[in-house]
C-alpha cells in the first residue's frame, strides 16, 4: 500500500512542476508586458516596478526566481492590488471555495449513487424513467444556466412564501451554502447517476451476484454488501477528474451567487489582466487538484484490493 | 420413494426473449435420495443448468417463468418465495467458473462466513473460525492465511475448494454441483472430484451433479438422468446408463466416446444439432437425429417407460409393444 | 407409467422418410457496420437525435439563405421584445408637448384640507393612447390644490399601493398629464389623486387603458415600412419571431449566427484534437515498448493542466484582452488541451486489438505493417474513435459556452450562444427569453450529442447486446 500512496505523491510533485513551467511560460508569451495596461506610469516608477517584480531580468533568470519563490511557497505580490499578497488573497479566498466544492462534490457523490443503484434496481421502471429524464437534462443544460435559474427560482420561491426561504446570495450561514452547492453538483450528480447505473446494471449480472443469491441472502444484504461494493468502483475513479470540473464550474457559481470565492477573484484577476494573481492562483489550483486525484487513487485502493496489491 | 429428500415432478421452464418463448425446460421429473449422487448429463442447451436453477430460485422471474411442476425439499416447496431459508442453509451450490463466481472486493474468509452469520446466526468471530476450518478441511494451505486473502489471489483450483468450503458452510442435505469441473486443468478436476466425494462421505449428503462429461459421471455418479432438448429421456443407475443404454441419444453418446479399450475403433459423433426451442418440435425431440426413427416419432411425444424392472427408464417410442424387434436397439423378443 | 389411450396401429412404427423433416435455418450475413446500423435504427432516442442533428445542421448552414436578416442592426425602438407575431404600429407625427387642459375659472389653491378632498371624477384618456405618449384628463375637484399621478402594471389595491409615482402637479386649476415615461404596448393602471397642494386626499381615481404602439413618421420613412406615411396610418412593424434582445437585435439572425460559432468550435476543434489523438495514440500503441511509455507520459502531463485554466491563460498569451474575441485561440487551445483522452483511448484500444489472434494469423500470412494498420487495426478502431467524436462535440461546445459567459471567450457584439447567455442573465427577470433562447439551443445540441453517442456506442458495441 505504501509503494502505491508513494508512486503516485512522486508523479503528483512532478506533474506540479509541469504545471508551474507551463503556467510560467505561457504567461510570458504575451506581447507586451504586464505593466503595459498601467495609466500614467512615469519612465522612473515604471523602472522600480519591473525592478521589483524582476521583469527586466532575462527569462532564464526569472523563472528560477520564480521556481524558487514557489518552492518557498511565496506568490508574489498583487499587481492590481499592490499592498496584497497573493499568499494571503489565496489563503482568504480558497477555503469559501473548498467548502463550497466539497459540499457539491458530497451532494454529487451521494445524489449519484442512490439515483443511480434506484435507475438500476427498478430498470425499465417509473423510478427509472423518471430519474433518467432528469439525468438528461443534467447533463444538457450547462452549469451556467442552473446557477442563474436556480437563483431566479429562489427569489420566485421567496416571493410566493413572502419569507426569505433560503438567501438568494451572498455567504456566512449554512443556507447560503444550499442553493449554491446543489446547483453547482447538478451536473455532477446526472453523469454519476448515468455512470452508476450502468456499472450497477453490470455488477447485477454478474456470476458471484448469483452466488450470494444461492446462498439464500437477503436482498438487502446482496444489495449493500454484494452489489454497491463492486458497483461504486467506477464513480469512484472518475471522482477526482470531476472535482476539477467542479471547481471550475464554481467560477460561475461564485459569479451569480456573489460568493466571496478564489474562483470568483481568478475572474476578476483574468478580467484585470493581475499578472502575479493569475499564476500564483493557477499553480495553486493545479496543485490542488493533482493533490485531490491523488486523494481519491488511494481512496479507490481502499475500496479495491486488486489494485493495491498490483500496485 | 419414501426417503427422497427432492422431488421434482413436471417442471416446465420457459423465458420470454426478442425472438419469442424458450421452453428451455419441458417436462423434467425426478427424485433424489440420502446420500446418493445424481448425475445430470447432457448437451449443452439442453436444458439441465435451467433446471437446478429453478431449485435454487435463481431463474430471473420477469423473462423466465415457471409454467408448472412441483419441488419439494423433505415437504417444503422449493418454488414459492418462502425458500429462501432453504438456500444456502440446506442446498448449496458451486458453479462452473470459481474465478467469477466469488465477490472480487470480499475476503474469502468473510465470504465463507456468510452463510453462518446470517442461517446460523453466528457471531462474526465465530464463523470466521469457522471459515478456517472449513478452508482446511478443503485442503488449502494455510488456511489462516488465505481467509484474509482476496479471490484474485488464488489459483482455479483454490478457488473452486474455496466454493466449496462455503457451499458446505452450513452443512446442507444437498451439494449441487453445476459444472464444477469444466473450467479447471483435468489433474486439479480429479483432486476436486476426490474431495467432493470425501465430503459427501463424511457428511452423509446428496449431489446433484451437472456435466456434459461422462468420464464424470462414470466416476462420480450413482443415479443418472440424461436430458435432451428440455426433457429427460433416460434415467437409472449409473450402470444402466453405461451398459445398458436404451435411448438411443444415449447410445450415440457412448459410441462418440472414445474408449481405452478399443483404441482403433472410429469414432462416431452424432450428426445434426438439437432442435430449436422456440418451437419445440411436435414429436420426439430426437427424432431428427435419431438412426431409429419411425412415424410415430415425429407425430407423437413419447413418455417415459420402464425399460426393466429396475429404476431404469426411457422416453422413446421403440420401447411400445407395437415397435418392430428386428433391429430394434433396445427390443428383446 | 402414463398409458393415454393412443389410436396406434402397427404402420405408425415404420421407419420415417427423414426427407420431410429438414429445414433450413439460414439468415442472412451482415457486414459489421449493416449489423450496427440495424441495431442503431431500432433505438428510437438514436434516431430522434439524429434528426434533430440534421435540423441543426440545416439551421446553421441554410438558416441564413431563408432568413436573410443581419443579425448586428440595432432597433431601438423594438428592444427586449419577446418572441410573437409580428406587430402593427401607429403612425404619429413628431412628438409636441400637449399643453395640459386648465380651467382658468378655477382658483390655483383650494380651501380644504386634504381630507375633505373629493374624488376626481371623470378620469378618461384625452386621445387614443400610444406609446409616443399617454395624455388623460378628469373633472376638476373643488378646493383642490394640487393632483398626483400614480402608474401601476396591475390594479392598485390601496393608497399605499398605487404604483410608480409619475408626477405632481403643483397648482389646482391644471387638469390634465402627459405621461412619456417607458411606454410599452401594456396594461396601464393609472390613479389620480387630489392633494392641497402637499398633501394627498384619502381616496383615488383609477383608469386602466392600454397604449398602441406607435412609430414616428420618420422612423417609418427610415426603417422602410411604408413610402409615405401619414399620421393615422398602421404600418407593420419588422417581424422578428423570436423576439429581439436589449438592443433591439433579431433574436432569431443572432442565433443562427451564434450557431455558427458555436458549431464552428464544436466541431473543428474536437475533429482536429481527435485526429491527431488517433494518429499519436495509434503510433504509440502500435510501436510499443519505452516510446510508448514517454509518448504516454507527456499525455499523462497535459492531462493534468487545469483546462479551463489554462484555456484562460492561452486567450492572455495570444495577446487578446477580456472583452475581445479570440476565436482562433479558444480553437487552438481546445485542441492542445484535450488530445490526450483520445490519444489515450486509442492506444488503449490498439494495444488490445494488436493481441488478437487475428493480427498474428494476418502477419503469418505475409501481411505488412501497413496492410495490418490500414485492412485490420484502424477499421476496429474506427467504432471507438466514433464514438469519442461524437462525445467530444458537446464537450467543446460546453466549453466555448462557458468561457463566452465568464466574458472569456467570444465577447459582445460577436454573438454566441455562451455570450448571449451571457447578456440574457442580465435581464432574465423581465426578459427571460434572451436566456432561454440561447440556453434551450445549447442544451438541444449537446443533448442530441449524447443521444447520438449513446446510440452509437450501442450499436457498435456488440457485446452490449442484450442489456436493455
Amino acid at each position: 500500500m505504501f509503494r502505491y500512496i508513494a508512486k503516485r505523491l512522486l508523479a503528483g510533485v512532478i506533474t506540479i512542476w509541469f504545471i508551474a513551467t507551463a503556467t510560467f511560460f505561457a504567461m510570458h508569451a504575451v506581447p507586451g508586458d504586464p505593466l503595459m495596461n498601467d495609466k500614467a506610469v512615469s519612465d522612473e516608477v515604471r523602472k522600480n516596478l519591473e525592478a521589483r517584480y524582476g521583469l527586466d531580468k532575462p527569462l532564464g533568470e526569472q523563472y528560477i526566481i520564480f521556481i524558487s519563490n514557489m518552492l518557498r511557497g511565496d506568490f508574489g505580490i498583487s499587481f492590481t492590488q499592490q499592498n496584497r499578497r497573493v499568499n494571503d488573497i489565496i489563503r482568504e479566498h480558497f477555503p469559501v471555495s473548498a467548502i463550497l466544492g466539497i459540499f457539491a462534490i458530497i451532494i454529487a457523490a451521494l445524489g449519484g449513487i442512490l439515483w443511480g443503484a434506484l435507475t438500476a434496481l427498478y430498470r425499465n421502471r417509473l423510478p427509472d424513467i423518471l430519474i433518467m429524464l432528469l439525468v438528461i437534462l443534467g447533463i444538457s443544460v450547462p452549469g451556467f444556466v442552473f446557477a442563474a435559474t436556480g437563483q431566479l427560482a429562489l427569489v420566485h420561491v421567496n416571493a410566493i412564501f413572502g419569507v426569505k426561504v433560503l438567501p438568494v446570495a451572498g455567504w456566512g450561514t449554512f443556507s447560503h451554502m444550499l442553493m449554491p452547492a446543489l446547483v453547482l453538483g447538478l451536473g455532477t450528480m446526472a453523469l454519476l447517476t448515468r455512470l452508476m447505473r450502468t456499472s450497477m446494471i453490470d455488477v447485477m449480472g454478474e456470476d458471484y451476484i448469483r452466488t450470494a443469491h444461492a446462498k439464500g441472502l437477503s436482498k438487502q444484504r446482496i444489495f449493500l454488501r454484494h452489489q454497491l461494493r463492486n458497483a461504486i468502483l467506477p464513480v469512484v475513479t472518475v471522482l477526482g477528474p470531476q472535482i476539477s470540473a467542479i471547481t471550475t464550474g464554481g467560477f460561475v457559481v461564485e459569479y451569480v451567487f456573489a460568493i466571496p470565492g478564489l474562483g470568483r477573484y481568478f475572474v476578476q484577476a483574468v478580467q484585470q489582466l493581475d499578472y502575479t494573481v493569475i499564476m500564483g492562483t493557477t499553480v495553486f489550483y493545479g496543485a490542488f487538484l493533482v493533490l485531490m486525484v491523488i486523494l481519491v487513487d488511494i481512496l479507490y485502493g481502499f475500496i479495491d484490493p486488486r489494485v493495491r496489491v498490483s500496485a | 420413494m419414501t426417503d427422497s429428500i427432492l422431488s421434482v415432478r413436471d417442471l416446465a421452464v420457459e423465458f420470454d426473449t426478442f425472438g419469442g418463448v424458450v421452453k428451455a425446460v419441458r417436462n423434467v421429473s425426478f427424485d433424489l435420495t440420502a446420500g446418493q449422487t445424481l448425475a445430470i448429463v447432457g448437451e449443452s442447451g439442453c436444458g439441465k443448468s435451467v433446471t437446478v436453477q429453478s431449485l435454487m430460485g435463481l431463474i430471473p422471474m420477469p423473462p423466465g417463468r415457471i409454467t408448472h411442476g412441483r419441488a419439494l425439499f423433505k415437504d417444503q416447496d422449493l418454488l414459492s418465495t418462502g425458500a429462501r431459508g432453504i438456500r444456502g442453509r440446506h442446498m448449496g451450490m458451486i458453479f462452473q467458473d470459481p474465478m467469477t463466481s466469488l465477490n472480487p472486493t470480499m475476503r474469502i474468509g468473510d465470504q465463507i462466513a456468510e452463510t453462518l452469520v446470517v442461517h446460523k446466526q453466528y457471531s462474526r468471530k465465530h464463523a470466521k473460525d469457522e471459515a478456517v476450518s472449513l478452508l482446511a478441511r478443503t485442503h488449502i494451505p494455510e488456511p489462516g492465511r488465505r481467509a484474509n486473502q482476496y479471490p484474485f489471489e488464488f489459483s482455479g483450483g483454490m478457488l473452486q475448494r474455496a466454493m466449496i468450503a462455503q457451499a458446505l458452510a452450513c452443512e446442507p442435505a444437498i451439494l449441487i454441483a453445476d459444472e464444477p469441473t469444466t473450467a479447471l486443468d483435468v489433474t486439479i478436476q480429479a483432486q476436486i472430484l476426490e474431495l467432493m466425494k470425501t465430503l459427501q462421505h463424511d457428511n452423509g449428503m446428496s449431489i446433484i451433479l451437472i456435466t456434459h462429461d461422462l468420464a464424470v459421471v462414470a466416476r462420480m455418479a450413482d443415479q443418472v438422468a440424461v436430458m435432451y432438448a428440455g426433457e429427460i429421456v433416460e434415467t437409472g443407475s449409473v450402470e444402466d446408463i453405461f451398459y445398458q443404454p436404451a435411448h438411443p441419444y444415449n447410445q450415440g453418446l457412448q459410441q462418440a466416446m472414445t474408449s481405452n479399450h478399443e483404441p482403433d475403433r472410429v469414432l462416431s459423433p452424432i450428426p445434426g444439432s438439437p432442435p430449436d426451442l422456440f418451437s419445440p418440435p411436435k414429436g420426439c425431440g430426437y427424432c431428427k437425429r435419431c438412426p431409429h426413427a419411425m412415424s410415430v416419432c415425429a407425430e407423437h411425444p413419447p413418455y417415459l417407460t420402464a425399460v426393466d424392472a429396475s429404476s431404469h427408464q426411457s422416453r422413446c417410442w421403440l420401447h411400445h409393444e407395437l415397435a418392430p424387434v428386428h433391429n430394434n436397439p433396445v427390443r428383446r423378443p | 407409467m402414463n398409458y393415454r389411450a393412443h389410436d396406434l396401429k402397427r404402420e405408425d412404427f415404420a421407419p420415417l422418410e427423414k426427407s420431410q423433416l429438414d429445414e433450413v435455418v439460414a439468415r442472412p450475413s451482415l457486414s459489421y457496420w449493416q449489423d450496427a446500423w440495424r441495431r442503431f435504427k431500432q433505438n428510437t432516442r438514436a434516431i430522434i437525435s439524429m434528426y434533430i442533428l440534421i435540423a441543426l445542421a440545416v439551421f446553421t448552414l441554410g438558416g441564413p439563405l431563408l432568413w436573410t436578416v443581419d443579425a448586428s442592426k440595432q432597433n431601438l425602438n423594438q428592444t427586449s421584445q419577446p418572441p410573437g407575431l409580428a406587430k402593427h404600429a401607429l403612425v404619429v407625427s413628431a412628438f409636441e408637448r400637449w399643453t395640459l387642459p386648465t380651467d382658468p375659472s378655477r382658483p390655483e389653491y383650494g380651501d380644504l384640507p386634504p381630507e375633505e378632498l373629493a374624488n376626481p371624477e371623470g378620469l378618461r384618456a384625452a386621445e387614443a393612447p400610444n406609446t409616443q405618449s399617454v395624455r388623460i384628463t378628469w373633472r376638476p375637484v373643488a378646493e383642490a390644490g394640487g393632483y398626483n399621478i400614480y402608474r401601476h402594471t396591475r390594479p392598485p389595491t390601496s393608497m399605499q399601493d398605487l404604483g410608480l409615482p409619475l408626477g405632481s402637479i403643483e397648482t389646482g386649476n391644471v387638469h390634465g398629464y402627459e405621461d412619456r415615461l417607458n411606454l410599452k404596448q401594456e396594461d396601464y393602471f393609472y390613479s389620480v389623486v387630489a392633494t392641497d397642494g402637499f398633501d394627498e386626499a384619502e381616496t383615488y381615481a383609477t383608469l386602466q387603458l392600454r397604449p398602441q404602439l406607435a412609430i414616428t413618421r420618420e422612423h417609418a420613412l427610415e426603417q422602410g415600412l411604408s413610402e409615405d406615411p401619414r399620421a393615422g396610418d398602421t404600418v407593420t412593424l419588422a417581424f422578428y419571431p423570436l423576439g429581439t434582445d436589449y438592443l433591439g437585435r433579431d433574436m432569431l439572425a443572432r442565433l443562427m449566427e451564434g450557431a455558427r460559432v458555436s458549431l464552428f468550435i464544436g466541431v473543428i476543434a474536437p475533429l482536429a484534437f481527435v485526429i491527431f489523438g488517433v494518429a499519436y495514440g495509434g503510433f504509440s500503441g502500435y510501436v510499443g515498448g519505452t516510446i510508448d511509455n514517454i509518448l504516454m507520459r507527456l499525455a499523462d502531463f497535459v492531462v493534468a493542466l487545469p483546462f479551463l485554466l489554462f484555456m484562460i491563460l492561452f486567450k492572455i498569451a495570444f495577446g487578446i484582452g477580456p472583452g475581445e474575441s479570440g476565436v482562433i485561440p479558444m480553437l487552438v487551445a481546445l485542441v492542445l488541451l484535450s488530445w490526450p483522452a483520445t490519444a489515450r483511448l486509442v492506444r488503449g484500444q490498439v494495444l488490445q486489438i494488436r493481441e488478437q489472434g487475428y493480427i498474428d494469423a494476418a502477419r503469418l500470412m505475409g501481411a505488412s505493417n501497413h496492410y495490418l494498420i490500414a485492412r485490420h487495426i484502424l477499421p476496429n478502431t474506427m467504432g471507438v474513435v466514433l464514438v469519442t467524436f461524437t462525445f467530444a462535440v458537446p464537450m467543446a461546445i460546453f466549453a466555448e459556452a462557458f468561457l463566452s459567459f465568464i466574458g472569456m471567450g467570444v465577447a459582445p457584439p460577436t454573438p454566441s450562444w455562451g455570450s448571449m447567455c451571457n447578456e440574457g442573465v442580465k435581464t432574465m427577470l423581465s426578459h427571460p427569453h434572451e436566456l432561454i433562447l440561447p440556453a434551450a439551443l445549447i442544451s438541444i445540441t449537446v443533448l442530441a450529442f449524447n443521444l447520438f453517442g449513446d446510440g452509437l456506442t450501442e450499436a457498435l458495441d456488440a457485446r452490449m447486446r442484450g442489456r436493455e
